[in-house]
């Protein structure tokens, strides 16, 4: 069943791409020797061992290039044999110069350009693949702004800081037939991945309920003055779409503790466990049609997000699942799948754990549902532009398991039970609710048309 | 029939009337104070006031004679009472007053243990065993073991040595441990507390105890290394016992027992002590892990008031009138009445020429989800100002209003 939804999908993927990318597609059927690759792509099969010559490397840039993007960066140039960055943007100078340092030393050449706009970016880069990693309340812009180039896209998640930018996204995504990898890595882990494929092949029985723990809220900073921009750093432009606020010291990292960019750690980490619990019970392409919530707000301080959160969903199959910060649950962080024969729970580290240690020796048979199997997420990325076959952590799982976490949102601010056609993708019966589903941008911003 | 249904209503009535008298005072509690190392004649009528603000305790006081002076009349009448609040650390009590509080304690009591009061007493067994643990006085391994939590298990701990140690007054986190139990159901796992003493390596017979909260105790002057408990429960015959070792008096204005932590933790352990459930609500300043709360004056702040503080609003000084208003409204859910008292309230602020800016931003973001068609008209208005332009589209746009 779960492999018959990801095969039609595949096919809405396969669409017209530049040229580059033709040629890019007939070099590796030509060193493969076939035509269809199977839908599990190692890369020993890609011939991927071999060198590539540097005219045939996938080009990459970067939008984004702070800690996460850096990082993001930094595995990929491991596969420098097979990638090539050329273009990077950043409206932070300093990181923009670090970042340029480290792919002019990879790349042994200073050609690799470098822009403060990632509107010039756009118009003058001609790129296979770019990796986005900006604060979610850029998401929305950035993100179907690169769809629509036909730029294939390692985004980093949440995909969206409201759910009708992640619509919008998901279209731009499905649309432009790109090849888009979230970078939820754990479905590229052993752990993550055999205790989703056991629990969706019946191992703990029928799952009841899900427990999803996230990490604690961190500790405010009180409430800090307005300070000068730092040099080098273009703040109108950090901000952006958001309300316009004098620069008071939070920007890097830190704006995922403030309610205008982020949802804090509930909406940082949704698009971890809560995906790897969707993923292991199919509900990857679906939403929660009741959430409730309770969040304990800091009472003082420019941090705003909820330092504690509990929510807790019911899916129209009636498995109920329950969201909170690790303190409150008696597994902490991690996955936690209940069902009525047992119960797994996985987390990182290579965590796995079962109520039977013997339901971990399970074996799959071959005629069960085999998830898709990916054991280096950026090497699963690469492998899907040149095979155009759908990543292991798609657009639509991406955008359900944080839809989920913003409804959760939705009920904390409101303090009211929200109700959720995931078929719709709509608020039913509440429309100050309903308000809260989107965000509204600050001039001259706004999401490109898909 | 018609009469056994008149006896029905009667009963009816008379169980409905004894249940309102007895709503308000409903417990009765006694402190027992007079003589101790802290200090019991700041702390008490603090005490007192944290009860009696719940609504449900009517407290009395008693004191004990001086250090030094005859104990001989000292005669606390405990079976008059839900819940005895011990306070005292000094002179042994007579026989009778012993063996009294063992009986109230034994016969379904409610006791709660403030801060130095375990020190109490150090050969009375049954007082040590209803306090579960304590310090000084030359306690050690013969009292029993010590108690903290280690890798989230409480840990009972035979090893020898002296029980009861504490350095410098600080912040320090309080973590909670047990949030099923009625006193901690619902509160923030990871709070902070006010400037207290953290008393460290406690010990004792730690019999029926139950550890609610942790505090970690780090090495600096000696310290033990150890998450050490800092609200936990003895259930002692029938009684009920709450015991906090935290609420040190001093320090100024003494901060630890103006923590809005400590404050709604004693409350709330006094009417599960009394009663055996909690009723209070968590109320919405209860600290978290982003900073401590003090309760400078203990009333809540009206609406009318929080918007008038709010409407001073500048950015660098505190939020907390902004976020108590975000944490009204949520409270209001569903109650249109009461949402709009506060989006006309809102509104004023609005309208007012001497509200600041920042403040005026700040509302209208809440406006911009929960706002009726009431407050459209005077977001309007604003329009004009540049300084508010963007917060004003932003609201219209959100309301459906542009």
């Amino acid at each position: 069943m779960k492999m018959i939804i990801l095969e039609s999908k595949k096919q809405n993927q396969m669409s017209q791409k530049t040229s580059r990318r033709k040629f890019l597609k007939k070099s590796v059927s030509a060193v493969t020797g076939v035509v269809m690759l199977p839908y599990i792509v190692p890369s020993s099969s890609l011939g991927l061992g071999e060198k590539i010559p540097p005219s045939e490397r996938i080009a990459m840039g970067v939008i984004g290039t702070g800690s996460q993007g850096m990082s993001n960066m930094r595995s990929f140039l491991r596969l420098r044999d097979q990638v090539r960055f050329i273009a990077l943007c950043d409206v932070d100078a300093k990181r923009l110069a670090a970042a340029k340092a480290v792919v002019d030393k990879a790349n042994n050449s200073t050609d690799c350009r470098i822009y403060s706009d990632f509107r010039e970016f756009m118009e003058k880069e001609t790129l296979d693949a770019v990796l986005i990693a900006i604060p979610d309340h850029w998401h929305g812009i950035i993100y179907t702004a690169a769809a629509n180039k036909k730029w294939d896209i390692y985004g980093e998640k949440p995909i969206c800081r409201t759910i009708n930018d992640g619509k919008v996204i998901v279209q731009a995504v499905k649309k432009n037939g790109i090849i888009w990898q979230t970078g939820s890595w754990q479905r590229s882990q052993e752990n993550f991945h055999r205790g989703a494929e056991l629990v969706i092949n019946g191992r703990i029985g029928k799952v009841k309920y899900i427990e999803v723990g996230l990490p604690d809220g961190v500790r405010g900073i009180g409430t800090p003055p307005v300070q000068e921009v730092p040099e080098g750093l273009d703040w109108d432009m950090w901000l952006g779409p958001a309300l316009k606020v004098p620069y008071r010291g939070v920007c890097h990292w830190n704006w995922r503790w403030i309610l205008d960019y982020s949802g804090g750690q509930l909406t940082d980490w949704a698009g971890h466990h809560v995906d790897i619990a969707n993923w292991g019970t199919g509900l990857e392409y679906t939403g929660p049609v009741e959430i409730e919530g309770t969040g304990f707000y800091p009472y003082d301080g420019i941090y705003d997000v909820p330092v504690e959160y509990d929510i807790t969903c019911k899916f129209a199959n009636g498995i109920i699942m329950r969201i909170a910060n690790a303190s409150r649950l008696p597994k902490g962080m991690g996955t936690a799948w209940y069902g009525d024969l047992g119960w797994i729970h996985v987390d990182r580290g290579n965590k796995i754990s079962a109520s039977d240690p013997k339901i971990l020796e399970e074996t799959i048979g071959e005629n069960e549902i085999h998830l898709y199997k990916s054991n280096d997420h950026f090497q699963n990325f690469i492998d899907c532009i040149r095979s155009r076959k759908e990543a292991v952590a798609p657009i639509e799982p991406a955008y359900r398991a944080i839809s989920t976490a913003l409804l959760g949102e939705i009920a904390m601010t409101t303090g009211q039970k929200i109700y959720w056609d995931p078929e719709k993708e709509e608020i039913i019966g509440n429309p100050v609710a309903s308000r809260l589903l989107g965000r509204p941008y600050r001039k001259p911003w706004k999401l490109p048309e898909v | 029939m018609k009469r056994l249904f008149s006896i029905f209503l009667i009963i009816s009535v008379i169980l409905i009337a004894f249940t309102e008298c007895r709503k308000s005072p409903y417990y009765r509690a006694l402190i027992v104070t007079g003589q101790n190392s802290t200090d019991w004649a700041a702390s008490t009528p603090i005490l007192k006031q944290i009860l009696e603000q719940t609504g449900i305790f009517e407290c009395s006081i008693i004191v004990s004679p001086a250090p030094g002076e005859d104990m001989g009349k000292f005669r606390p009448a405990f079976d008059r009472y839900d819940l005895i609040v011990l306070n005292y650390y000094g002179a042994a009590w007579p026989e009778e007053v012993k063996s009294s509080f063992v009986n109230y304690v034994n016969n379904g009591g409610g006791v709660l243990v403030y801060h130095s009061a375990s020190r109490a007493f150090p050969d009375w067994k049954e007082y040590n065993e209803i306090c579960g643990i304590s310090g000084w006085e030359n306690r050690s391994e013969k009292d029993g073991p010590y108690v903290y939590f280690r890798n989230n298990r409480m840990v009972l701990d035979s090893s020898a040595g002296p029980a009861g140690w504490h350095g410098e007054p600080r912040e320090f986190e309080v973590r909670i441990r047990n949030s099923e139990h009625p006193v901690t159901k619902g509160l923030p796992v990871r709070w902070m507390h006010a400037k207290d003493l953290l008393y460290a390596r406690l010990r004792g017979p730690a019999r029926n105890m139950e550890i609610l909260a942790t505090a970690h105790c780090d090495t600096t002057g000696g310290g033990s290394g150890r998450d050490e408990p800092v609200i936990f429960t003895v259930t002692y015959g029938k009684g009920r016992v709450f015991h906090t070792p935290l609420g040190f008096p001093g320090e100024g204005d003494s901060p630890a027992l103006q923590c809005a932590g400590f404050i709604t933790t004693l409350q709330r352990g006094a009417e599960w002590a009394a009663s055996g459930r909690v009723t209070q609500p968590v109320p919405r300043d209860f600290p978290t892990i982003s900073g401590v709360v003090i309760r400078t004056e203990m009333k809540p702040l009206t609406l009318k008031a929080e918007i008038e503080n709010l409407a001073k609003y500048e950015i660098g000084m505190s939020t907390r009138y902004y976020t108590g208003l975000q944490d009204r409204i949520r409270k209001a859910a569903g109650n249109p009445e009461k949402l709009l008292e506060i989006e006309k309230m809102m509104v004023k602020l609005l309208e007012n020429e001497q509200a600041t800016t920042e403040s005026k931003k700040l509302v209208l973001r809440e406006l911009s989800w929960m706002g009726t068609d009431y407050c459209i008209p005077a977001i309007k208005k604003l329009q004009e100002n540049t300084e508010l332009k963007e917060e004003v589209e932003f609201a219209l746009e959100r309301l459906g209003a542009k």
